[in-house]
């Protein structure tokens, strides 16, 4: 399902629950087998091979399978993403956002305190600086508009880290969810995952979607409901179902990336 | 030793609870100047903080401690969850409601400077912001653990710490829920990222801590480590084998430090 939610008024969060008469039970049986594709998958790759550094895969390593310019991976582009990461957390909990750029920066760094991207923001002089403020306050504009008021009964959580050791620890998945909706302790599903993204989306979106998805069953060996990315640059949203056939691809997706990693050592 | 390695799931986090020992071990006094003996031997010239984190360290000095969102949210979120044990609110509110309590408690001069108010209180809106957010996430997460539990638990009041005689040295075992079973507890510890090889001793280390926080000795039958973010749980049974390894951990922990100069607690 494709939604371009800048002309309407359709929550995503509302868009991202759906009907709720029609959710389906709890799927609790296929985190395992999901693992043990995985597992035989990097056992046909690595064979018995034991890494002293592990093949670390991220959903960002799954957006572009080939290395091509990409303009939202410029410092001035990654700020601009962490920053609308930082004001979906503060949107999250209901927090009032008066300057969206001002706001952000106070909140990473009071987060982190100092890295190097921090130092670039620093660094930026007074054009840049207003330039990429401009274009905060365009993207927070555009995410708030689709994603109105998150009600604190939905059990909103932002910034949700998973970390999976897969082949005795030869290979570790790592994930950072954005945003993620609903319970586990339901007897229907209901948890959905949120992902914001600062450039348009394209394939590489649709593969980190799955991933999230993925993640999400083998930390809590739950299904998700659904998993969707929205894209503060256009408004769109990619929003689709999580089922057996999209958590498989995502393995797929997975293993190709580690052949890939692997081939190049 | 008895250490289990489970996925963190409902039916094997509720089978960890429910198949926990029956039987309890006590530290008697003996033990206590056992203990203390070991440490009056590890000499140090100032006041000396050991817990599980150092052990699993090996007694190698980390980072400056700060406060910042991630460092605050255990605190706000489970006392939100303790809040909303008590009356029905939302997470949300709950942690609203501590945070405020907490800015309340620096603005009318309860707070030393250091402390978690203090910091609060000073932090920008933007900034508290992110501390709701996290705290937040903990609480909820804690909520679903317990609810999976089915069993009656409560959040744990505090941490568990025991100030070793004449050995100017204090352990600290991190706890979150308890279960109470008649004359039993299994303790519930909860933490970020994922395991690493050394995570059964630090399990060990406060199940041994718990044991001689406990002013008659009781040890909790089970200490059940979860790891949510890596879907995983590890457990170890309240023997008298598994203290004395966790004693024996902590003691070479305090030898560690004093070989590396890891600068001690104020």
């Amino acid at each position: 399902m494709t939604s371009v939610l800048d002309s309407s008024r359709v929550s995503v969060v509302e868009a991202m629950r759906g009907d709720r008469t029609k959710r389906p039970l709890i799927d609790i049986a296929s985190a395992g087998g999901l693992r043990s594709l995985l597992e035989d998958g990097i056992y046909e790759i690595l064979g018995a091979t034991r890494l002293d550094a592990p093949l670390v895969v991220r959903a960002a390593s799954l957006q572009q399978r080939f290395a091509i310019t990409d303009l939202t991976m410029s410092s001035a582009g990654r700020i601009r993403g962490v920053l609308i990461g930082q004001l979906l957390r503060l949107l999250s909990v209901g927090m009032s956002i008066d300057h969206a750029f001002d706001d952000a920066v106070s909140a990473w760094r009071g987060d982190v305190g100092t890295n190097e991207l921090i130092v670039c923001l620093d660094a930026l002089d007074h054009d840049e600086r207003a330039r990429l403020a401009t274009d905060v306050d365009a993207h927070y504009v555009t995410l708030t508009r689709a994603l109105g008021d998150i009600p604190a009964h939905w059990l909103p959580r932002s910034c949700v880290r998973t970390t999976q050791r897969l082949a005795g620890g030869s290979v570790v998945l790592r994930d950072v969810i954005d945003l993620l909706i609903g319970t586990s302790t339901s007897e229907v599903a209901s948890i959905a995952l949120f992902d914001v993204t600062t450039s348009p989306l394209g394939e590489g979106a649709e593969r980190s979607m799955r991933y999230h998805a993925l993640m999400q069953t083998l930390r809590t060996s739950v299904m998700p409901l659904r998993t969707c990315t929205f894209s503060s640059a256009t408004g769109e949203i990619w929003i689709r179902d999580v089922d057996y056939e999209l958590l498989a691809r995502s393995v797929e997706d997975v293993l190709a990336n580690i052949r890939d990693q692997w081939s190049a050592t | 030793m008895t250490l289990l390695h489970r996925r963190l799931t409902k039916s094997d986090l509720l089978e960890l609870i429910t198949t926990a020992p029956t039987e309890t071990v006590h530290l008697s006094d003996e033990h206590r100047v056992s203990l203390s003996t070991r440490f009056r031997a590890v000499s140090v010239p100032g006041h000396r903080r050991l817990d599980a984190w150092g052990v699993e360290r090996a007694g190698r000095a980390g980072s400056t401690f700060r406060w910042s969102p991630a460092s605050a949210r255990r605190v706000l979120g489970n006392a939100s969850l303790r809040r909303m044990t008590t009356r029905p609110v939302s997470v949300r509110d709950a942690v609203r409601d501590e945070l405020g309590d907490q800015m309340l408690r620096a603005t009318s001069g309860y707070s030393r400077s250091g402390s978690l108010s203090h910091w609060l209180a000073s932090a920008p809106h933007p900034v508290i912001g992110l501390v709701t957010a996290e705290a937040v996430n903990w609480a909820t997460q804690l909520q679903e653990i317990g609810q999976w539990l089915e069993v009656p638990w409560e959040v744990a009041s505090s941490d568990a710490y025991y100030d070793v005689a004449s050995a100017r040295t204090t352990l600290r075992a991190r706890r979150d829920l308890v279960v109470r079973a008649e004359e039993t507890r299994t303790i519930v510890r909860v933490r970020s990222g994922s395991p690493g090889k050394s995570a059964g001793p630090g399990l060990r280390a406060d199940l041994t801590i718990e044991a001689l926080a406990d002013h008659d000795g009781v040890a909790p039958v089970r200490y059940v480590g979860l790891w949510p973010d890596a879907g995983v749980c590890l457990a170890v049974d309240g023997t008298m084998s598994d203290l004395r390894s966790g004693a024996r951990d902590l003691v070479r922990t305090a030898v560690a430090q004093r070989r590396s100069g890891v600068p001690l607690a104020a």
